[in-house]
């Protein structure tokens, strides 16, 4: 009896070690990045004053909008690449609208400065379309979204050079924006002034948390993003059960870049120089930050918090790792080692299941 | 409690946080914790981009001027450079980054010229000093603060020392009228479109001569981005089309620019013209001192260093910057272009 006992606790123990082991790999890259993030807050205490957390959390807010549009896509084991040209392009085209009247350069003087509403709904529509655009060379012709959206992030650039070129503006800079503007995003309510107004949060980390809030009710609320995970997870379960795969494709894509329209308006206002380079690149952050967050490659698993973890932990990395003397130019290593862990952690835990 | 008062004295806050903070340093010397640890200075440096010869020597000036205060007035100076990679957007974020850092002053070599409105209010905000250098920013944003700064020498004057050079040449007698027609023919390079640098060197340049009643004819100008490579790629094309023995003057609107061009003729074994850039970067002087480049204008790396270290100083110790500085309009500290040619070389060395 007591012999029994004790070799059952020695399998109960067993069995918890390799638990344990598991969930310890299985969330190896945070438990990486915290002890990164405790060990700089320790030499570098400054990290942890208000003002550089509030930058974390601004950053965070900025770069959120576009991990969860891409989520989408990647849920529907795809990618796309063209996410950081369509926040340039709607940036600049946001940008243009609402330099202020007097601003000098200014692009299209007969406008005036537009209503903020109205340029929010222009930028995401275009963004959309650009979206729908993607999903409908996905669904129609079946492509991998690899390929659609290489080729589109290619158009878009060149639409993107063209367009900083029309007007006065002669490929210049688009700046001089409206105060308006710029306060509708930058500027910060008084209910989030902190110590006198020491601490001030941007309106636009608020707009990150209601798009999270919205993107939650999505993905788990509606018929549409049940469909999606559906689709992602098996293609033709999914069209048995009679999912409008062509819709859904063109849906997921269109709201992912309904996303990059409102990453561009932000952006735009939050950089206040617009240029042919805006938004390149952000792509490559966005699917880092969905692949730290445990949205799989591998179809149809993702969490809307996770992204926002993913999001925070790469900002947290980029943040904390110059307080402690890192060299800038490292920093591209550090994240495609991020990536490339964080796939192949994913595709583990696959691999095991199967 | 121990932290907070040894943070607190070390960070030579500008306005310290009045009276409490006063009280914490009595309290922190009482106990001898402030005669232990050297006051630190941190300055955060942003560079628009570190590939440009120039703003990098700049940059090495005030790091070699930070030891020697260092060493005289017995404290620490922290500068932290970061390199904006010519992207507005990477350049924010360092900034946001060295202002959550507690820099005490941040010196910025901005990127966009349009876009100092941004960097000012958040300055202003955290109640940094914030002090522009090399790239003038636009002179409407720079009233938004009493506390941004401008260092950094007059880009239109650049351009007129430049013509004088060409302009004393051309009245010394005919040997730079070529084709002996009475009209000086000249070809441009210009740095990046767009740079407020590049418009106004081009135009005073030529304003200069045309001022001194000299009659000028523009065979052709290109930009080339401030690059060698790209000035030598554009002096060939144009040495192809037959312009060799017509280019009388050659005008860059930077050193590396004007080396370029003196190259292709070089490579194309066409007889030099007379050609003149600015800055005055060593490898321009050694071109100066080897006959091949006419002239160059000084631009005073040595002195935009100087006269931001000086003014982050006096901005740490409370006292006037205008003391410190020669500061006009409250914002500018220009800095003197000098004319440079053999001549020059030949004087100054022994």
């Amino acid at each position: 009896m007591n012999n029994n006992s004790t070799a059952l606790a020695e399998k109960v123990k067993g069995l918890d070690a390799k638990k344990i082991g598991n969930a310890l790999l299985n969330n190896a890259l945070i438990i990486i990045m915290l002890a990164v993030a405790v060990y700089v807050a320790v030499t570098e205490p400054s990290f942890l004053a208000p003002r550089s957390l509030v930058n974390l959390l601004s950053l965070t807010a900025a770069y959120l909008p576009v991990a969860l549009g891409i989520a989408g896509c990647i849920v529907l084991t795809g990618t796309d690449l063209s996410a950081g040209r369509a926040v340039g392009i709607t940036a600049c085209v946001a940008a243009s609208l609402l330099q202020a009247a007097d601003a000098p350069n200014k692009m299209w003087p007969a406008i005036g400065t537009l209503p903020v509403p109205v340029v929010i709904l222009i930028v995401v529509a275009l963004g959309a379309a650009i979206g729908a655009f993607n999903g409908f060379f996905v669904a129609k012709f079946k492509l991998h979204p690899f390929i659609v959206t290489l080729a589109t992030q290619l158009i878009l650039y060149t639409m993107l050079l063209l367009y900083v070129k029309m007007g006065n503006n002669n490929g210049m800079a688009i700046s001089g924006l409206d105060e308006g503007y710029r306060n509708f995003v930058v500027g910060n309510p008084p209910l989030l002034n902190f110590a006198g107004g020491a601490i001030q949060i941007p309106n636009y980390v608020i707009y990150a948390i209601l798009l999270s809030v919205l993107m939650w009710f999505i993905w788990n609320k509606t018929t549409f993003g049940k469909n999606m995970f559906a689709l992602g997870a098996n293609e033709e379960a999914a069209r048995v059960s009679g999912v409008n795969v062509f819709m859904t494709t063109i849906m997921v894509f269109a709201l992912a870049g309904a996303m990059y329209g409102w990453a561009g308006f932000v952006e735009s206002a939050r950089v206040a120089s617009n240029t042919a380079n805006t938004g390149v690149n952000y792509e490559l952050d966005a699917i880092a930050a969905c692949v730290i967050g445990g949205v799989s490659f591998v179809g149809g698993i993702g969490k809307v918090s996770g992204i926002i973890i993913g999001v925070i932990m790469l900002r947290l990395i980029f943040v904390a790792l110059p307080l402690v003397g890192m060299d800038q130019n490292l920093q591209y290593a550090i994240k495609g080692g991020i990536i490339l862990f964080a796939c192949a952690l994913d595709m583990r835990k696959y691999l095991v299941k199967k | 409690m121990n932290r907070t008062i040894k943070s607190c004295c070390s960070r030579w806050r500008r306005k310290a946080a009045g009276v409490f903070c006063a009280a914490l340093a009595a309290l922190a010397a009482g106990c001898g914790a402030a005669e232990t640890e050297p006051p630190v200075l941190r300055v955060g440096v942003a560079l628009y981009t570190q590939d440009d010869t120039f703003i990098s020597t700049i940059a090495a000036e005030l790091e070699r001027m930070a030891r020697e205060e260092e060493q005289e007035r017995g404290m620490r100076i922290n500068l932290s450079v970061v390199d904006g990679r010519s992207n507005q957007t990477t350049q924010l974020e360092q900034i946001d980054s060295l202002i959550g850092r507690g820099c005490d002053a941040l010196c910025v070599n901005i990127v966009d010229r349009t876009a100092a409105a941004v960097l000012i209010d958040k300055a202003r905000k955290a109640d940094v000093p914030l002090i522009f250098f090399n790239r003038q920013p636009v002179a409407e944003d720079m009233l938004r603060w009493e506390h941004a700064y401008y260092v950094g020498a007059k880009a239109e004057e650049g351009g007129v020392l430049q013509g004088r050079l060409v302009l004393e040449a051309w009245q010394a007698g005919p040997a730079l009228d070529r084709n002996g027609d009475g009209v000086l023919q000249y070809v441009m390079l210009e740095g990046e479109p767009g740079h407020q640098d590049a418009m106004l060197r081009t135009e005073y340049a030529v304003k200069t001569l045309t001022d001194a009643g000299v009659a000028v004819e523009k065979l052709a100008s290109d930009t080339a981005n401030w690059k060698r490579g790209q000035a030598m790629a554009k002096a060939r094309q144009w040495l192809e089309e037959g312009m060799g023995d017509a280019i009388e003057v050659v005008f860059a609107n930077n050193d590396d620019m004007a080396l370029g061009a003196i190259d292709a003729f070089k490579q194309a074994e066409e007889d030099l013209p007379l050609v003149v850039g600015v800055d005055a970067t060593a490898p321009a002087l050694e071109a100066v001192a080897a006959r091949e480049l006419y002239g160059t204008v000084r631009n005073d790396g040595a002195g935009i260093a100087r006269a931001m270290l000086d003014l982050v100083l006096a901005l740490a110790d409370g006292s006037d910057p205008a003391g410190a500085v020669e500061l006009e309009d409250g914002h500018y500290v220009w800095l003197p272009y000098r004319a440079v040619t053999a001549r020059d070389l030949e004087e100054k060395a022994p």
